[in-house]
């Protein structure tokens, strides 16, 4: 390096300069992390997406009778569980705007459910999540997985299938965890959401809530 | 006339340098530009669908009374244009030719080895461009918005969402919030398949062949023997033009026979999206981790720094992770020296042959896992067929290479040749 260059790197204009360009790049980079952690949405709770509470009523997601309120006449023992939103009894609100509501309602012989199920079920009646704790599609099948066995609440995603007498727990496929519980009780025959769901519905690593704008 | 714009704009210099490229003929040398002409045909029909596309989820009432996503109705009216069903399948149908081009095109490169030294940039550029065609395929799932494309998009939400501490929020940011129920995710999911990922495509796909005409083409086998020493084709300008311009119509008609013949992801037949969830399969290049997916048992979850590694993460983003990975390293792991201006026969490379056979064989013992449920195959059964059948196919592959091959690598390592 010659005597010019030596100069120049040690010149005080020079360092001014690398100073100002280094604030410069460092500000705005600071400015883009906070504009780019808009890119993760705020979350707007409105009437439809709030999660399930305490007194709400359980109605037909789907199959023509969408928004009817399901009673005990509607569940058979041991038939297919039917898929339900939850809905507001006052604003009559169906909570529908939100696929982590979507909750499974059947109905079995009190006798079969353990301990645990009982504990959240109302005569036989039993809701969980219907949100695969797997890859969250919803469990919307009702089939025996092993051969001449009872049948299971069945996702067909991957194929993984819970045991809806014995607290949800996982009897084939992949999924991690058992479904959660949604407490159900019974107020004159209509069944009424009892208490919040008894874990973390849909997908398990996801719980972790970084980063977000407030 | 030429003389009037070659004195203003020197297009005989422009022809001198480039397009007088020596393009070496070889049929496995047109699957990258088979590629190449899928992704011009999803660009033209792409600009089509955006003219008539929704993105939004607003509820909006059909003719016949019911409600359902704008983006829905908005696929409907499309279909229900003239020759639009058929542009839209067109898209499809091309989305599934660049991807199967685009692998072919990469394997065609890793018998040949013609991943080496000085190739390294452009083999990591053709893997980019691999990943990327198969994010902006994954991305375009879910725009119709009918109950079929919201489950697929739900699952690969779900495998984003997977991923240890930053899983939420990279899921969130891709998808729009959560996947379904956020008003943003189609509109965001729009962005990224209409704009983003396409420029960055492009933007690659431009830096992949102004590399390759820089390095110039590896040359076939035959060149050796005909010209040692030399560079050895036709010229991009007018022999190479000619015979991508055919290529280019065979492909387009192809391709609108197929779309005509075959309407893809029919809508209607799906309909509006629904709790009940549909059996979906996802495309055949997915099926493969959708096996995998299927046979991890849910006991293989631990927890890592209070993160929960699940059978989900484990396979739909581990296994292909490595996967990409060891391809990745593939050029400065294989640093033998070899003649790389010329094309490697497969044959006097049994090792790497075996080896790709292997794992092509892996992709379609998984592909198999795929349909564990319909042919109600165990666990056990569908493990011992991933794990051993890969090995078996190599290890016979190696074998029967030696037994065809053997006597002519003898005389290969007993004459060396020069090196060029």
């Amino acid at each position: 390096m010659d005597e010019r260059e030596a100069k120049l790197r040690s010149s005080r204009r020079r360092m001014v300069l690398q100073a100002a360009i280094g604030t410069g790049i460092g500000l705005s980079l600071v400015s883009a992390f906070y504009v780019g952690a808009s890119l993760r949405p705020k979350q707007e709770v409105t009437p439809e997406k709030e999660p399930p509470k305490t007194g709400d009523l359980l109605v037909f997601a789907q199959g023509g009778g969408e928004g009817k309120v399901i009673t005990l006449d509607d569940l058979k023992p041991n038939a297919a569980p039917i898929l339900a939103y939850p809905m507001d009894p006052s604003s009559k609100i169906v909570k529908s705007g939100e696929a982590k509501n979507t909750v499974l309602v059947g109905r079995f012989n009190p006798d079969e459910l353990d301990e645990e199920t009982r504990k959240y079920a109302a005569e036989g009646v039993v809701a969980y999540s219907a949100v695969c704790k797997h890859l969250g599609c919803i469990i919307s099948q009702w089939k025996a997985v092993s051969g001449g066995g009872q049948e299971m609440l069945f996702c067909p995603c991957h194929g993984g299938a819970y045991d809806p007498r014995h607290a949800g727990r996982v009897v084939a496929g992949p999924p991690p965890k058992p479904v959660p519980f949604l407490p159900v009780k019974l107020e004159g025959g209509q069944v009424v959401v009892a208490g919040d769901f008894t874990d973390k519905v849909g997908v398990e690593a996801s719980a972790q809530n970084c980063c977000r704008m407030a | 006339m030429f003389q009037w714009f070659d004195e203003r704009l020197e297009i005989s210099r422009l022809y001198n340098k480039f397009l007088r490229k020596a393009f070496p003929v070889h049929h496995s040398f047109f699957l990258g530009e088979i590629a190449l002409f899928a992704f011009v045909v999803l660009v033209l029909t792409g600009i089509f669908l955006t003219l008539n596309y929704e993105p939004s989820i607003r509820e909006v009432n059909l003719p016949d009374g019911s409600t359902v996503p704008a983006a829905y109705a908005s696929v409907l009216y499309i279909d229900s244009l003239p020759f639009g069903a058929v542009i839209r399948s067109v898209h499809h149908w091309s989305a599934h030719i660049m991807v199967a081009a685009v692998f072919l095109h990469l394997l065609r490169v890793l018998i040949s080895g013609a991943y080496k030294k000085p190739r390294e940039l452009n083999w990591l550029i053709g893997l980019g461009l691999l990943g990327l065609t198969i994010v902006t395929a994954f991305t375009g799932y879910a725009l119709p918005y009918d109950n079929y494309a919201v489950t697929a998009t739900r699952i690969g939400y779900g495998i984003g969402a997977s991923i240890p501490f930053v899983g939420g929020a990279i899921a969130e940011i891709m998808f729009g919030g959560e996947f379904p129920g956020s008003t943003h995710s189609v509109p965001r999911l729009y962005s990224i398949h209409v704009l983003w990922l396409p420029l960055t495509l492009i933007a690659l796909i431009g830096l992949h062949l102004l590399i390759m005409v820089k390095q110039k083409h590896t040359q076939p086998k035959y060149a050796e023997k005909v010209a040692p020493g030399k560079i050895l084709g036709v010229p991009l300008y007018p022999q190479q033009s000619v015979m991508m311009g055919i290529l280019f119509l065979v492909y387009l008609a192809v391709t609108v026979f197929i779309a005509g013949a075959f309407i893809a992801h029919p809508i209607e037949a799906f309909g509006p999206p629904t709790p009940q969830t549909p059996a979906v399969k996802p495309d055949w290049y997915f099926l493969w981790i959708y096996g995998i997916l299927q046979v991890i048992p849910s006991e293989w979850q631990f927890r890592f720094f209070g993160a929960v590694i699940g059978p989900e993460f484990i396979g739909g983003v581990i296994v292909p992770g490595i996967l990409g990975a060891v391809a990745a390293l593939l050029p400065f792991v294989d640093v033998s020296k070899d003649k790389v201006r010329y094309l490697e026969l497969p044959s006097e490379h049994p090792v790497r042959t075996s080896v790709t056979l292997g794992v092509l064989m892996f992709f379609i013992m998984s592909t198999l896992a795929g349909y564990k449920i319909d042919l109600n195959l165990s666990n056990a059964v569908l493990w011992t067929l991933i794990l051993v059948v890969p090995v078996l196919t190599g290890v016979v592959s190696y074998i029967l290479l030696k037994a065809l091959y053997g006597r002519s690598w003898e005389r290969s390592s007993a004459e060396p040749q020069a090196a060029d």
